[in-house]
């Protein structure tokens, strides 16, 4: 991840802070920073979304393409996801230490395993015919910003572009000589959207001292040994959780983290779909703020 | 999806032969005993065979077996590297390799991808670092390249394992042993160090409390330094499973112990009573 040079003096103060609930910006320990987001941001997608969290930014694009659905699952259809900078990681003097290329791997993967089960998103929906053809949702991430706690702003953009995303109808039918061909239905308002209920979040615990943070800042990761990233849907189940970082971490603070985490976790979800759903409902009369802000 | 482009795989239009198997492949139950005669929602690791010192030409090797799991491992270094930044002068650094031979797995290679490779070198380091004494080998690289010779499910727990043997018959400074457990949560009951079938069994229509759990684990300090899991579990079952886990690596740990101090034996034999 990108580092900060902290001084001694400067980790000892955050690490102060923390222990009395207090954070260098003046939040808890379990506050995230003012968070923006945005759908629909670029109209030659699926589906977008832009989401900023204090001053990490990350846009997430999808598009939904016919393809082959995989061997052994012949039913349904399934997402691919890649994750990018947005300038070169050389190019940043930020993003030393581990180049930009690896950390790109390391989000995308957690992505996999955070959507690796049946339930977050109805993969059987996305199938056309069995075997031969389904949709494929490219999900791409565009990171534009890092000021830490790139994995909950990936993930909630993801549950808003998923949201947002229109994927058109098809119909199959089959030609003179038996052959199936596909046709996209004319209006290009007749598209089927997806059910995001179960989408979970991510939540980034940073263990500071004896405590732990929600939505660390890059000075506070800094001054951190390890991390626990755990996502949750709005049951309140853990779909994939992953230890991050040098250092090594008590079971005990372990199970308190994901006691919090889960706490957190589950209470993101409401306030996210209502704003989704508000969103949504304005419709053509949305002001669309986009980029220059 | 970035591709592998270091190795020659064959034409893409090859397809296993399992796809055109007209029997479908049966989910295993979820009840009565396992399929090698272990016990489930027990703490039953299979017996592990280890040995340390097969290769000559790296500086510490271990090797694994737990089942049918075959993994290999080498460790090489403290080496100098060229002062790229600040933090090299003053520790070291650890960088891990992990890797799966083709025909480690039932499909040849099909689920293996370049990025998935790495994402196992990656917990991998993860897991090893902490135990790691790096800052006695400033300005130095150590390297840990696992091979996994057959994947017979737990692979990532088994590969831990492996390279903390590694590390340690190198002579490599450490803080404690790094042991691997891994679970798998199916329904209402668990099963410790899953074979390759009962790690990948779906079981359609279960739902909730569907996952699998790698723990990494450093005994004498009490500390996790690597955790793993996906799937659909509540958190009450993350966390009984992670404890799980500990308990199963407290069973490897005399075993890995025994092997290391017969390693040593036979490097440097006990001077004779004369």
């Amino acid at each position: 991840m990108a580092t900060v040079q902290v001084s001694e003096a400067e980790k000892v103060y955050i690490l102060h802070g923390i222990r009395d609930d207090l954070r260098v910006d003046g939040r808890g320990c379990e506050d995230y920073r003012h968070m923006e987001v945005e759908t629909d941001v670029v109209s030659n997608t699926d589906g977008s979304a832009k989401v900023t969290l204090g001053h990490t930014a990350v846009l997430v694009g999808i598009k939904a393409e016919i393809g082959k659905p995989r061997p052994m699952i012949a039913n349904e259809g399934y997402l691919e996801f890649f994750v990018d900078w947005w300038v070169s990681a050389n190019a940043t003097p930020e993003f030393e230490g581990r180049g930009g290329e690896e950390l790109g791997t390391e989000l995308s993967n957690t992505l996999y395993k955070v959507f690796n089960n049946q339930h977050s998103l109805d993969l059987k929906s996305l199938c056309i015919s069995p075997g031969e053809h389904c949709w494929v949702l490219y999900v791409d991430v565009l990171l534009l910003q890092c000021d830490g706690n790139l994995y909950d702003a990936i993930s909630v953009a993801i549950k808003a572009a998923l949201f947002n995303t229109k994927i058109p109808r098809v119909h199959i039918s089959t030609d003179e000589e038996g052959g199936k061909e596909i046709e996209l239905s004319d209006d290009p308002y007749d598209c089927m959207r997806l059910d995001v209920e179960n989408v979970p979040c991510i939540v980034t615990l940073c263990k500071i001292g004896h405590r732990h943070v929600v939505d660390a800042t890059l000075l506070e990761k800094a001054c951190s040994v390890a991390s626990l990233i755990i996502s949750v849907t709005h049951r309140g189940i853990i779909t994939c959780s992953r230890k991050v970082g040098r250092g090594s971490l008590d079971p005990e603070s372990i199970c308190e983290m994901i006691e919090a985490g889960k706490r957190v976790g589950k209470a993101l979800h409401p306030p996210l779909m209502k704003l989704l759903q508000q969103e949504e409902s304005l419709g053509k009369k949305r002001q669309k703020v986009g980029f220059l802000c | 999806m970035p591709t592998d482009t270091k190795r020659v795989r064959g034409p893409e239009a090859s397809q296993s032969p399992l796809l055109f198997w007209s029997r479908p492949a049966k989910a295993l139950p979820s009840h009565g005993p396992r399929a090698d005669g272990r016990q489930r929602d027990q703490v039953d690791v299979r017996p592990v065979f280890v040995r340390c010192g097969l290769v000559s030409q790296a500086k510490g090797s271990a090797y694994i077996e737990a089942g049918n799991t075959k993994v290999l491992c080498c460790v090489y270094g403290p080496r100098e590297t060229e002062r790229r930044d600040e933090t090299d002068m003053k520790s070291g650094r650890l960088t891990t390799d992990m890797r799966f031979a083709p025909f480690s797995c039932p499909e040849r290679g099909s689920w293996i991808q370049g990025s998935q490779d790495k994402d196992f070198s990656l917990m991998l380091q993860e897991s090893l670092q902490p135990a790691v004494c790096l800052h006695k080998y400033p300005r130095s690289q150590i390297e840990v390249n696992v091979m996994v010779l057959e994947n017979s499910g737990s692979i990532l727990a088994h590969a831990v394992t492996c390279a903390s043997m590694a590390l340690a018959d190198a002579g490599i400074e450490m803080y404690d042993l790094v042991l691997g457990c891994s679970l798998r949560q199916d329904g209402g009951s668990f099963v410790v160090d899953p074979t390759y079938p009962e790690e990948n069994s779906c079981r359609s229509g279960s739902g909730e409390k569907q996952g699998r759990l790698t723990v990494a684990f450093l005994p004498s300090l009490n500390q996790v330094s690597g955790l793993q899991s996906d799937g659909e579990m509540a958190e009450e079952t993350l966390t009984a499973g992670i404890r799980t886990c500990i308990e199963g690596c407290y069973k490897v740990y005399p075993v890995i112990q025994q092997a290391l101090i017969k390693a040593v034996r036979r490097a440097a034999p006990p001077p004779a009573e004369s």
